[in-house]
């Protein structure tokens, strides 16, 4: 009976994988360190993995189109470089500059579907192209250089509390909830799925391939946007070098939750799962005063379970 | 009545003639099988009618209506349904979500889904065509190869189509789903559609087809009832 519930729908299988491997994360790090479970610690699980979650969230869209998406990090850092210059700088009113920064996030999100529908080039090319120029317009804007000395109400805005929670935790759950509804309640969102699943089908039926693509994208920068603003607010600053390998660490926080890596299989709540897994690994590793090498190491291993496991799920 | 009329119709792929001055017509309440040797052009002329090639000369009508520059989707509103070889499905979504892809069932506000109303449908048209699939949520990819096949033919025929085109619509079955495929077909004939059938199995074309076209090398080489021929003689028309 169990079999013929999970064959039947792998996302169920996924997610209970997922939740397993959470759950045992959980349970070692509960036995080896006496803070784990502390209200402190697990809110600063949840607020840093605010940040890699809202570009996790985007990279969902992508990847359940059958595409990837290498420049949400390098989008973020430049949207989290843009607003800090607009308010610091140019002293714009954060209800002008915050939403102009999220708005360039979705701009670069439109070129990229747009260069990926004209030029039929793989997303791959397309968006590692579009990571060094969003890079380097980050560099440019800041002269190389991080911006410091937001204004006060900005930050005490961004790493204030609502309701105790704290103002990332807040908007990665607003985040959630809108990319649930829209991935499992829209046409857009069965769209992007049938789009990774099978492209010709979904040609052949009428769908415009092409527009629905233009919006995933655009969405994903819009969430690498949001990301940017979080991230900028966290630290108080204009990072044009922030969120190095962000992107993979999302990406791989998909595919630790169950989404098909060749497209037609995602889920917004498989993908916060994968991200909390990798939240708790690092958090648990920091406490357990494991050195940062060894993290990267235990990511990259985690990595290569989940790829694995998807591909299984793939040939099934 | 005549229900698609093709005139003097011709294609080419760079300097390949594909299809050569072909003119016919294909009636409604009437199944039509198009054979011929790889090459022939069946599949061609079968996309053509479906929107997907447009031709270099000549015309496509519906029923008086000129089909002539409209894209596919364009066509699928006309009521043109094409069932593809490979099924088109998307393998790894349930029935329901295949069965309405392109043409999903919303709420008035945002474009949310209907899937109450999406999956009472399905039930209903899968049981109108006696299609039994034990559970609507299984994804597509888990069915049968019969299963698919029906699958894709209800989608086909959800819309209530003028012509139905199937291109070699038994080639991946095992022999025990053949029958339940042909069947669906005799179904969609005493519906009163146009049912083109392009196939290999002429096994299957003399058990469903009221007229058989030959084509060779882009043009028509023999059309006739399927009544007034043998297997032996439309395989003498294919390789003669």
């Amino acid at each position: 009976m169990f079999a013929k519930f999970f064959s039947q729908n792998l996302n169920r299988l996924y997610l209970a994988q997922c939740l397993l491997f959470l759950a045992a994360l959980g349970v070692f790090f509960s036995l080896t360190s006496p803070y784990f479970l502390s209200l402190g610690n697990i809110s600063n699980v949840l607020t840093a993995s605010a940040v890699i979650g809202l570009i996790a969230i985007g990279a969902t869209f992508v990847i359940a189109s059958g595409g990837i998406d290498l420049s949400s990090a390098a989008v973020m850092a430049f949207c989290g470089t843009v607003g800090a210059w607009c308010l610091q700088k140019g002293a714009w009113s954060p209800l002008l500059a915050l939403p102009f920064a999220i708005g360039l996030g979705g701009l670069f999100g439109f070129l990229t579907g747009f260069l990926i529908n004209v030029t039929k080039a793989p997303s791959f090319i397309v968006s590692l192209g579009m990571l060094s120029i969003a890079r380097a317009a980050a560099y440019i804007v800041s002269y190389g250089m991080p911006i410091y000395g937001l204004p006060d109400p900005v930050i005490a805005a961004g790493q204030g509390q609502i309701a105790g929670i704290p103002v990332p935790v807040v908007l990665l759950i607003a985040g959630i909830v809108l990319a649930w509804v829209v991935l499992t309640k829209t046409r857009f969102g069965i769209h992007a799925l049938i789009l990774g699943d099978n492209a010709f089908a979904a040609e052949a039926m009428g769908v415009l391939t092409n527009r629905v693509r233009l919006k995933i994208f655009t969405l994903a920068g819009l969430y690498s946007g949001l990301a940017g603003i979080i991230f900028m607010l966290r630290t108080n600053s204009g990072d044009p070098s922030a969120g190095q390998n962000y992107e993979l660490i999302g990406i791989t926080a998909v595919i630790l939750g169950g989404a098909n890596l060749f497209g037609g299989r995602a889920t917004i709540i498989g993908t916060i799962l994968g991200i909390l897994c990798l939240g708790v690994l690092q958090n648990g590793l920091n406490l357990l005063a494991v050195s940062t090498y060894y993290q990267i190491l235990f990511v990259g291993l985690v990595l290569l379970a989940a790829a694995f496991l998807s591909r299984m799920g793939y040939r099934r | 009545m005549s229900g698609l009329l093709l005139d003097n119709i011709s294609k080419s792929f760079g300097s390949v003639d594909v299809l050569k001055s072909i003119s016919t017509a294909f009636n409604a309440g009437q199944v039509t099988a198009i054979v011929g040797d790889n090459g022939a052009g069946k599949s061609t002329l079968l996309k053509l009618m479906a929107g997907i090639h447009a031709p270099d000369r000549g015309s496509v009508a519906l029923y008086g209506k000129s089909l002539i520059d409209l894209s596919a989707s364009e066509h699928r509103r006309c009521g043109i349904e094409m069932v593809y070889q490979d099924f088109a499905l998307a393998k790894q979504h349930d029935v329901v979500t295949n069965l309405f892809l392109g043409r999903e069932r919303t709420h008035s506000w945002f474009g949310f889904l209907n899937r109450r109303a999406m999956r009472e449908a399905a039930q209903l048209e899968l049981d109108r065509l006696g299609i039994q699939i034990p559970d609507l949520k299984k994804p597509v990819g888990l069915l049968s190869g019969g299963q698919q096949q029906a699958v894709a033919i209800a989608r086909a025929v959800l819309f209530n189509p003028k012509v139905l085109l199937l291109d070699e619509p038994t080639a991946a079955l095992a022999a025990r789903e053949v029958g339940q495929v042909l069947d669906l077909i005799r179904q969609q004939k005493q519906q009163g559609r146009v049912v083109i059938l392009v196939s290999h199995r002429l096994n299957d074309v003399f058990a469903v087809a009221d007229r058989i076209v030959v084509m060779k090398q882009g043009s028509i080489k023999n059309d006739t009832p399927t009544s007034d021929t043998t297997l032996s003689q439309v395989v003498e028309n294919i390789v003669g």
